[in-house]
């Protein structure tokens, strides 16, 4: 019961706090709404946008467009990430020998490989799934790698009083050990890897999120920029919510200390 | 008597040492212990000293600097362990974790849950075969450490001061539990502990060792009848003697 009602009051709070939001937007936005449009300007937009498909493209492909290239470069980069990252935290000598090359390459944001990319791939699908794995990679391979160089050493213990086998430490004990970090670095991954997408659908693509913003500046239509925007941000925050169901699932064996 | 007086482990002057930013530190200087067959044998010592390094190469987990760890009259080295801070994978559920040791053996899924179930309800977990630990109290995670080291079956088992961090309460059923577990189940054990009275209460012999590095310094074959009484005036009068004759210093 009293689980249910601070439940209620939460989700109050949350739908005040949207409206609030939406009251302020209204009150900006009423002295110049050719420069920045209404929420009911914005809400008619997105309406006709449905209708009305941009490049032979529903206003769901290409939000669907975006998603294929996170989730193509965040399948590619969770197979290297934790591929890389779970022989660098075993195996001190591979994790002496990239460390430093990782540690030089993180610092560079995907944006600034955007015209050696582009000079070397050209404009196509390939580069933007290169952007957004580019995104995603970093966080994955480093929190493999220190949530299995951080094993509890009692946990090792244990598999090797028992003899366990390279393979049978990493499946029983290394890799549930560190899970809990790996997912932590999935989803940091997904949302750079969502953030990134974007960026790259605006330099040059027919469709995706990011096109949709290019196309409003091109033709300034400033309503069709702020429905991309608001499906950035809503698309963003429901993959967020669903990897959050997927790590309580996988790792509800955490306690909650 | 007789028949308990067959060694089992045998430690020939084991000396360990470790170097640590180029000082030498002993651990374990010339300890020769013989470890009777079925024997409830408690290593007494302080603190710090070299208890767990010396449980760790009767394990193999760690190799003597100087003599050597022999195991008589059986063919196998294994051993079971039990950790101090229970080491129960919180990831798995009480029955995969007791089933670990033969799972890594590689012995059939049917054999080993078999094995599992019997332990498992010999520890007194009936009904909590598919929990996660996280739902069990720190007693019940202990016993899902005793299950786990009894399931390969070895003839030795290892105790890292199983309940040192156990509640007082607990504590106490545990060591009665543990009592009847091994009297149903029989195996050779070495408990090591820096409590005088859970040794007391425990073993068949108390080896008592030094401050580091650890040496053996007495021996007390304790021949009260189980289940022992703390309050006892022949139990209070051993507690004292072993008391008088340290140095614990706890």
């Amino acid at each position: 019961m009293k689980k249910n009602r601070s439940q209620a009051r939460d989700i109050m709070l949350s739908v005040i706090s949207i409206l609030l939001l939406v009251a302020v937007w209204f009150l900006v936005s009423g002295s110049r709404p050719d420069f920045f449009p209404t929420p009911m300007a914005t809400v008619e937009r997105f309406i006709r946008l449905i209708e009305k498909p941009i490049m032979g493209v529903s206003v769901f492909g290409h939000v669907l467009a975006s998603l294929r290239r996170v989730m193509l470069a965040l399948i590619a980069s969770i197979i290297l990430g934790i591929g890389i990252g779970l022989v660098m935290g075993w195996n001190k000598k591979v994790r002496a020998a990239i460390n430093p090359i990782l540690m030089a390459l993180r610092p560079i944001p995907p944006i600034a490989w955007i015209p050696l990319i582009i000079l070397m791939f050209g404009v196509d699908e390939f580069p933007k799934v290169l952007l957004v794995f580019i995104g995603s990679f970093f966080p994955i391979v480093m929190n493999t790698m220190s949530g299995v160089a951080l094993v509890d050493d009692m946990y090792l213990k244990v598999g090797k009083i028992y003899k366990a086998k390279t393979w049978q430490m990493l499946r029983h004990v290394v890799f549930p050990a560190a899970m809990p970090t790996i997912l932590a670095g999935i989803k940091i991954a997904i949302s750079s890897g969502w953030m990134v997408v974007v960026a790259a659908e605006m330099l040059s693509s027919r469709s995706g999120l990011g096109f949709l913003i290019n196309r409003g500046r091109d033709s300034y239509d400033v309503a069709l920029i702020m429905v991309a925007m608001i499906l950035i941000g809503v698309v963003g925050a429901l993959l967020s919510a669903v990897f959050t169901l997927i790590e309580r699932k996988m790792c509800g064996w955490m306690s909650k200390e | 008597m007789d028949e308990q007086r067959v060694v089992q482990v045998h430690l020939e002057n084991i000396s360990k040492s470790f170097v640590s930013r180029k000082t030498i530190f002993e651990a374990v200087n010339h300890v020769t212990i013989d470890v009777y067959k079925n024997e409830f044998l408690v290593l007494l010592g302080p603190g710090q000293c070299g208890k767990t390094v010396l449980l760790n190469m009767v394990s193999g987990l760690e190799t003597p600097t100087d003599g050597k760890v022999e195991f008589l009259n059986s063919d196998s080295t294994d051993v079971g362990f039990v950790f101090q801070k229970t080491a129960v994978f919180p990831w798995k559920t009480v029955m995969e974790n007791v089933e670990l040791p033969l799972e890594l053996k590689g012995v059939p899924k049917e054999e080993r849950r078999k094995r599992a179930q019997y332990l498992i309800e010999l520890v007194g977990l009936k009904g909590f075969e598919n929990a996660l630990p996280k739902q069990l109290s720190g007693g019940m995670k202990q016993r899902v450490g005793i299950a786990r080291a009894y399931c390969n079956n070895p003839q030795v088992l290892l105790m890292d001061e199983p309940f040192g961090a156990l509640d007082a309460q607990t504590r106490y059923q545990m060591e009665e539990e543990i009592l009847r577990i091994w009297e149903q189940e029989k195996r050779t054990v070495i408990f090591v502990t820096n409590n005088i009275e859970e040794a007391v209460y425990l073993a068949d012999r108390i080896i008592v060792l030094s401050k580091c590095p650890a040496t053996v310094k007495e021996v007390y074959d304790i021949s009260l009848p189980r289940p022992r009484d703390y309050v006892d005036p022949e139990f209070l009068r051993i507690r004292e003697a072993i008391e008088a004759n340290t140095d614990l210093a706890l």
